[in-house]
């Protein structure tokens, strides 16, 4: 029941808010914050009682659903979905407090919408069903693309429209790739089942394994999102107002790499082995093709979305490392990025609804109006750049050292990812927060009560994962033993040069 | 006929004596008298006779008879379709006195026509004969002729209505050659007993007598294939649409259409066995033409009406794959998927012709359907929009909707067949499907209206009741759609007794 809990309290709450509060813009605010605190809560009240030296699945449900096709309401989660989970409650309830008064318009609706999100992203952690799977995966593109389009910036519609085209083509395919493994699974002996553990065992082969491998893989690689599909991504953080941004970067794309762990890795564990040069090439790519690209860009949420890109390939990097290390820092570094891009989208809100600009130029100077913000603002991009004692610094690492243990040329290549973050970080502070305060930025207000109190949660984890990241590695150790226990009969025969790995890869096609 | 065929077509017969009551009622109204005649009884009564007839079937269920000489049946599956056709015509009927009242036409043949229309569905379904299966089929479509021209005082509906009835006779020409061509080959038109002899000639490549069974065929094939408006046979289907009276395009697009599949499935799982590879290679080009077409023409529509003519079209692609799906497996099981699918279809789709009538109704004047139209409904008639989105949603695809489940069935069964690739077609289609009908939730909500023009009032009435009870079914399908799954299990279960 506590999962079943969790993932619908936001819609019990939306229905209070529809019915009871409609015309009343305090009660329902305070409605939809409240819920998303009770929603945090309870996710670290399950954090508490989570044993995370069991492996499998904990707080499992199950009811038949759609009998005929063997499809279940079946909840659950280990480390990495509760881990996920938490994350996702507290920046929901961080984008709501955080943006507070920044919407007058439509405002009901777009926390309505917000609470929707919430429920089909914490559904998307918690199934172990691929139906229901699916169902969360897609019935949040509705929410989104309203956020984006209605409540965005001036590109909003061009920018909602292409979030959810891109998307929905990545996931119809994914559909497909779900029947077809189905299908082969109930012809080859099994049940016809929709159980992703269930499905996990099957042992899928032949063209069949890659096929769908690729059709589940191009459905994350949109989202996480990796080179050469992320077009979309610049586009839809820049324009969705700040609380989307937030939710996009902070909780949207770790469904990506979610994703890849449970199917690509799960189903076809073989192929994913196969996979890893191809990835790590375009995890590279996106690493530092989204570094260069956050250095020129003039606009300071494009800015941070092109960071994102950056940053997502440390974690597709490390996670197809495919060892401890890596697994752990890649999961890792999927938090860490939800907490520091996540302040960093919020805090660039506070500087907008100040200053109607994203533009760098319009800044400079800030920080001797908005002392409070700049020492703000200051730890979540040092955070970012991978300063040591900030959480940025403990997920790289990890990477690192996993990424070095596969191929030490992958390793120096994300490295360069990694200077050149410091350099478009740092130079943006400098031309956002320090040289000459322009006249009319004098006056500007520092932050509020309700502002810092928003971005508070936030200061303290970037601390705590980069002082003692230990609690949160403890979620992790299990299930990254057993990714790699579903992997390790493969990683033995795969070839370690690179022109072979090549091969093997595209040859089964 | 024996006393016992009657039981055989007593919804069809409830049908009958209502559209005669209509008839004669509207016969005695007084006209032409100040003030407006209130038709609210021929509502009423068109509503009775069909749940009436709705609820005789649902009685019905269970019952297996094969009457009036091996012509008619009586089993579940009838029982399924005749329920649907009800239903579908009963919401079409609940959403049509505001339109009509709004245009001044509200008269009480209108029903009439409609029912009879309901009849010769009912009577598509339960045909098991290639002669039934062709009365059933003109009466349909007379009905439906007559429906197009209801606005006989304008130039679109009636040449909605001369196209339909042109391509609707040719379409009848050569599906009636095709069954000539069965009853030459095997002295009889019952689909069973004809299928029987069709088989043990042979297919294509079996000498004169196997290429004659492949022409019967393919002529019976593009007959109904125009019914369902597949491409390449299309073309009447966006212009009567347009031009007909919404609820009636509504009606048009979900009622006939579905009869069609059903006398497709049944006739040709039935009559044509032995060439169950070349029908499912014929309406496998056809499925991927139709959604191409529909998809393609959809997307450049500015006019929101034509735009779901196209797309009505798209969705008869995505049904055929199903058929496709049947005839290369060889096995019926894909064409369970079409079943739930036609059932989603029909709430979906009524629902957002209903709220384009709904508008039409307020609006009667300068509202012509193009999209201009339609920006900042999300303010004015926010209820209005929100219901169109659902169905958009739906009518996209998304889960939580009927229209999601309706194509995870259809697309399950067509990758259980082995058609892994058509799936993938189908599927990237509608990917270009969502770009048009996201335009229309865009223009509602993200746009501010060029001029200043508001609905006068809010959604009531019988349009009320017919849109949430759409909107109902189309959320209640895409949450609980097991029910609908057992119920086709059903009714596919009897076709093969």
């Amino acid at each position: 029941m506590m999962l079943t809990l969790l993932t619908f309290l936001p819609l019990a709450g939306v229905a209070l808010m529809l019915i009871f509060m409609r015309g009343r813009p305090s009660a329902y605010k305070t409605a939809a914050l409240v819920t998303s605190v009770f929603e945090a809560a309870l996710a670290i009240f399950l954090t508490i009682r989570f044993d995370t030296a069991q492996s499998g699945f904990q707080f499992v449900e199950k009811h038949v659903w759609i009998k005929s096709l063997g499809i279940s309401y079946h909840l659950g989660v280990d480390g990495i979905s509760l881990i996920l989970i938490l994350l996702t409650t507290l920046l929901t309830a961080i984008a709501i407090l955080g943006t507070w008064n920044s919407i007058t318009d439509r405002t009901l609706a777009f926390f309505v919408s917000l609470l929707v999100l919430e429920t089909g992203m914490v559904g998307v952690f918690a199934s172990l069903d691929m139906f229901l799977f699916y169902v969360f995966w897609e019935v949040q593109l509705v929410p989104m693309y309203f956020i984006i389009g209605l409540w965005g910036g001036p590109k909003r519609v061009y920018a909602a429209i292409k979030f959810f085209l891109y998307t929905f083509a990545g996931s119809v395919l994914m559909l497909v790739a779900m029947l077809a493994v189905v299908w082969w699974y109930a012809k080859h002996g099994g049940p016809v089942t929709f159980d992703i553990l269930e499905l996990q065992k099957a042992g899928f082969q032949g063209s069949l394994a890659l096929w769908a491998f690729a059709a589940f893989f191009i459905a994350f690689a949109i989202k996480v999102p990796m080179f050469p599909v992320h077009t979309w991504l610049p586009d839809a953080h820049t324009e969705a107002p700040t609380a989307g941004s937030v939710i996009l970067a902070g909780v949207l794309l770790k469904m990506g790499v979610y994703g890849m762990i449970r199917f690509c890795i799960g189903f076809f564990p073989e192929v994913a082995v196969k996979a890893i040069v191809p990835v790590m090439i375009l995890s590279a790519i996106a690493v530092i093709y989204g570094a260069a690209m956050s250095l020129v860009q003039p606009d300071l949420k494009r800015l941070v979305a092109y960071s994102s890109v950056s940053h997502m390939g440390f974690v597709t990097a490390g996670l197809f490392a495919f060892n401890q290390q890596g697994i752990e820092g890649s999961v890792l570094q999927m938090v860490n990025h939800g907490v520091l891009t996540g302040a960093l989208f919020l805090m660039v809100g506070y500087f907008y609804d100040r200053m109607h600009t994203r533009m760098i130029k319009d800044y400079g100077g800030l920080a001797s109006p908005m002392p409070v913000a700049a020492g703000l603002f200051s730890l979540f991009v040092l955070g970012s750049l991978g300063l040591p004692g900030l959480n940025g610094f403990v997920g790289e690492f990890l990477i690192m050292v996993g990424v070095f243990q596969y191929a030490k040329v992958f390793a120096a290549l994300v490295a360069v990812g990694i200077v050149l973050s410091a350099g478009y970080l740092l130079w943006m502070y400098q031309r956002t927060m320090f040289q000459k305060t322009p006249e009319r930025w004098l006056s500007l207000k520092d932050l509020g009560a309700r502002e810092i109190i928003a971005v508070a949660p936030l200061v303290i984890l970037a601390v705590w994962i980069g002082i003692f990241p230990g609690p949160f590695l403890d979620l992790l150790h299990v299930p990254a033993q057993t990714i790699m226990a579903q992997v390790q009969p493969y990683l033995a025969e795969h070839g370690a040069s690179l022109v072979g790995a090549f091969a093997s890869f595209f040859g089964g096609f | 006929m024996q006393a016992a065929d009657v039981l055989t077509v007593l919804p069809e017969l409830v049908l009958l004596a209502a559209a005669c009551a209509l008839v004669l009622m509207e016969a005695f109204v007084k006209t032409g008298g100040e003030g407006r005649v209130d038709r609210t009884a021929m509502v009423a009564v068109a509503l009775t006779g069909l749940l009436a007839s709705a609820g005789v079937a649902l009685g019905l269920w269970g019952e297996e008879r094969l009457s009036f000489s091996g012509m008619v049946v009586l089993d579940k599956w009838a029982v399924f379709f005749k329920v649907l056709f009800a239903v579908g015509a009963a919401l079409t009927v609940l959403m049509s006195p505001g339109y009509l009242e709004a245009h001044q036409r509200h008269l009480g043949e209108y029903y009439a026509l409609v029912l009879f229309a309901v009849i010769g569905m009912d009577l598509m379904a339960a045909a098991r004969d290639f002669i039934l299966l062709y009365v059933a089929i003109e009466l349909m479509a007379i009905s439906s002729y007559l429906l197009a021209a209801f606005f006989r005082y304008r130039v679109r509906s009636n040449e909605a209505s001369l196209k339909y009835l042109v391509t609707g006779s040719f379409a009848s020409a050569i599906l009636l050659y095709g069954v000539s061509l069965v009853y030459g080959l095997t002295g009889g038109t019952g689909y069973e007993s004809s299928g029987a002899v069709l088989a043990s000639l042979g297919g294509v490549g079996a000498g004169a007598n196997g290429t004659g069974v492949a022409f019967a065929m393919a002529l019976v094939a593009i007959g109904l294939a125009f019914k369902v408006s597949a491409a390449p046979f299309h073309m009447w289907t966006p212009d009567a649409y347009q031009g007909a009276p919404t609820p009636i395009a509504a009606f048009f697009s979900v009622g006939p259409k579905a009869a069609a599949f059903s006398a497709i499935m049944a006739a040709f799982i039935l009559a044509f066995p032995g060439t169950v590879g070349e029908w499912g290679v014929l309406f496998l080009v056809l499925s991927i033409l139709t959604m191409l077409v529909g998809n393609v023409y959809a997307l450049v529509q500015k006019n929101v009406k034509r735009m779901l003519a196209y797309s009505s079209i798209a969705h008869a692609g995505y049904l055929l794959t199903g058929i496709a799906a049947m005839g290369w497996s060889g096995n019926s099981y894909p064409g369970r998927g079409v079943m739930v699918y036609l059932v989603a279809y029909t709430f979906m789709n009524l629902g957002a012709f209903g709220v384009l009538a709904y508008l039409k109704a307020q609006m009667p004047d300068k509202f012509d359907y193009s999209l201009k139209y339609f920006a900042g409904l999300g303010r004015r008639s926010p209820l209005a929009a929100i219901l169109l989105t659902v169905f958009l949603i739906s009518l996209t695809g998304i889960p939580g909707t009927a229209g999601f489940i309706g194509k995870f069935y259809v697309f399950g069964g067509v990758v259980w067949a082995g058609l892994w690739w058509l799936a993938v077609i189908g599927v990237v289609l509608s990917v270009v499907s969502a770009y048009y009908y996201l335009r229309v939730v865009m223009y509602m909500f993200f746009r501010e209206p060029e001029e200043e023009y508001s609905v006068r009032e809010s959604i009531s009435g019988g349009m009320a009741c017919s849109l949430w009870v759409s909107a109902v079914a189309t959320v209640a399908i895409g949450v609980v759609p097991s029910w609908l799954w057992d119920a086709v299990v059903g009714a596919f279960g009897t076709l093969f007794s």
